[in-house]
């Protein structure tokens, strides 16, 4: 899913997808510091995002540049004024960083040059669900020297889903997650176990059929899910993959499936936002539980 | 190519009147394995009654709303390109003459996706077959002027090639100038084709484009036949070689450009269903016309048949498919050109 939303063949997009394609969890391979880095600049959107909501303004060097888009980033409040890069290692070895946060699968080359030149690079993982995402947020806590707001965040994030108030009795409606270009959410990802948390069995999760799974429309319908997720923009500028978003059939399947369309940077990385997206969703299915039960 | 006599005539009619009953046959057999045919079990007897009583189950929905239309227009898109394909190689009197190889289908891909990424298409939705014909239209022009009637088959494929690559690219920049981060990787849906996910109100939007398209081309029927005589005795004959060449290029531009808007651009099928059954219809270009068309129609349904039961997720782009059908065929008639040379 990741790497589908930030496709696209120019060096914007390269940089785009490549920052996306490493989102929300962090596997820290560096060893612990030992002092505080006080020069920090992350070149991927995920880490941006922790970094910004965990250090210091003052610590941060500078952030990936799509962390000041709105529609990308939860945090284009906190980048605002942040210095940004592209990803460039030139640009970040200007910046004389103590600690450059990377993502697994982005800029490997850059990456790879900062490493030669000496510069402590910590790499993030992306998660497959939630008890990974804690131990990302409190390793990359750890690698900035704040452990202690790490740990509040991990609390604060684990209040917010006890406080969805979903009953062991609720009924479990079944989901569907629709991406453009008919992508869905594979077995073992985030964004399932935030969908369990919320009460929605993931459906393509019976369909064994690897990661990248794509679902067509005539699958969606003979499955009779109960919610189809739409996560992308349908209201942006034209394109073939979120036409199928508002394919006729859909609307032909009137009250049987309730719509549910959820922002798709609340769940790409890790954050307060994967709160945000169960509320969402446990908000917006309350009818269609009611009338199941 | 010579005129039959009457005895000849006869015989050959009603050959004619078996070969189009045996094509239509091929047609709607397919027609009905392509409704019958996805990624999902459909109970078919239960969602042909449920959509024939008006029923709004789960097995009806996905017969009206998903296989219909993708069947529907297999079967339009196939006979437009079938159809345009035979009339261009009769017009042209060149064997290479076909949507997909001149550059038509490109250019109509173009005029699609300059109506489609520029939300115009969203506000006017006639927008979208419109651009199709104009990019058909604009290219048939531009090959006639460049290449011209009788033209020799390298200037011909010269100028298919300049098209081609110029509308392609012009494709690929308009894509990458699309704000919408998927939209780049869509050239490849416009340069090959696919019928996944179509929905009715695009067979509605493009089917009379292309309705007025296959009149104009199959009405060119009796002048294509006379014009195999030579230019000089089919004016004898009384036909007007202008307006001849106005309606095959309109023509072809309706069918065309209505086709590719909907369906993207799918290569080959003008030019494999108009050669493998040239020999059935004693080589008269007239009486190709319907005979391509259904040809085209049924060899487009089965490729898409093929998409969908070949093993291969995400399924293959037609134009794939009908690629590695046609392309075989294009090598065996550039050998054959080469030997004749």
């Amino acid at each position: 899913m990741r790497f589908i939303r930030g496709s696209r063949f120019d060096a914007r997009g390269a940089v785009r997808a490549a920052l996306a394609a490493a989102c929300a969890t962090f596997a820290v391979a560096a060893a612990a510091q030992p002092q505080r880095p006080q020069r920090i600049v992350s070149i991927n959107m995920c880490a941006d995002e922790l970094l910004l909501r965990l250090a210091d303004r003052d610590r941060i060097a500078s952030v990936a540049w799509l962390s000041r888009d709105e529609d990308n980033s939860n945090v284009a409040a906190l980048a605002k004024g942040v210095p940004v890069n592209h990803g460039l290692a030139e640009e970040i070895m200007a910046l004389r960083p103590d600690l450059v946060l990377a993502g697994a699968f982005s800029s490997q080359t850059s990456v790879q040059i900062l490493r030669r030149l000496g510069v402590n690079v910590v790499e993030v993982q992306v998660p497959r669900n939630m008890d990974e995402a804690r131990g990302e947020i409190r390793a990359l806590a750890a690698a900035i020297g704040e452990s202690e707001r790490g740990e509040k965040m991990v609390g604060e994030i684990d209040a917010g889903f006890r406080a969805l108030g979903l009953s062991a009795q609720s009924p479990r409606l079944r989901a569907v997650v629709m991406q453009p270009n008919g992508f869905t959410v594979e077995k073992g990802s985030l964004v399932e176990d935030i969908m369990n948390r919320a009460g929605l069995e993931n459906l393509a999760s019976r369909i064994d059929a690897g990661s990248y799974l794509s679902i067509p429309l005539e699958a969606v319908v003979l499955q009779q899910a109960d919610v189809m997720i739409l996560n992308g923009e349908v209201y942006g500028a034209p394109s073939l993959a979120t036409e199928a978003l508002s394919h006729p059939v859909l609307a032909a399947l009137g009250r049987r499936l309730k719509v549910v369309a959820v922002p798709p940077k609340l769940w790409t990385c890790v954050g307060p936002g994967l709160v945000e997206a169960a509320r969402l969703l446990v908000a917006q299915t309350r009818g269609a539980r009611a009338a199941r039960r | 190519m010579s005129a039959p006599g009457s005895q000849g005539a006869q015989r050959t009619d009603s050959h004619y009147a078996a070969l189009v009953g045996a094509l239509g046959f091929v047609v709607v057999a397919a027609f009905l394995v392509s409704l019958f045919v996805g990624y999902a079990g459909l109970d078919a007897p239960q969602a042909v009654s449920d959509a024939l009583h008006g029923a709004d189950t789960l097995p009806a929905i996905v017969l009206v709303e998903l296989r219909l239309p993708r069947a529907l227009l297999g079967c339009f898109v196939g006979f437009s390109l079938g159809l345009a394909g035979a009339a261009m190689q009769g017009f042209l009197r060149n064997p290479l003459a076909e949507p997909g190889i001149v550059g038509v289908s490109g250019a109509a891909a173009l005029g699609a996706v300059t109506a489609f990424y520029s939300g115009l298409s969203q506000i006017i939705p006639l927008a979208l077959p419109i651009g199709g014909m104009a990019g058909a239209a604009a290219s048939a022009l531009l090959l006639y002027a460049l290449a011209g009637r009788g033209a020799g088959t390298t200037t011909l494929v010269l100028a298919g090639v300049a098209i081609n690559s110029f509308a392609a690219a012009l494709t690929s920049l308009a894509l990458n100038l699309s704000p919408n981060g998927f939209a780049a990787l869509e050239v490849i849906y416009w340069l090959m084709g696919s019928l996944v996910d179509r929905s009715l109100p695009q067979v509605w939007l493009a089917l009379p484009f292309m309705a007025v398209g296959w009149l104009l081309l199959l009405a060119s029927a009796p002048a294509l036949d006379a014009l195999s005589l030579g230019e000089a005795t089919a004016q004898s004959l009384g036909f007007d070689m202008r307006r001849l060449r106005l309606q095959l290029v309109g023509g072809a531009a309706c069918a065309v450009g209505a086709a590719v808007a909907v369906s993207g651009a799918i290569g080959f099928v003008g030019l494999v269903a108009p050669h493998v059954l040239r020999p059935f219809v004693g080589h008269r270009p007239g009486r190709l016309l319907l005979a391509s068309g259904l040809g085209g129609a049924a060899l487009l349904l089965v490729a898409d048949i093929a998409a969908r039961l070949l093993p291969i997720r995400p399924e293959l782009k037609l134009g794939v498919i009908t690629a590695l059908i046609g392309a075989p065929f294009l090598f065996h008639l550039v050998y054959r050109l080469r030997r004749e040379g």
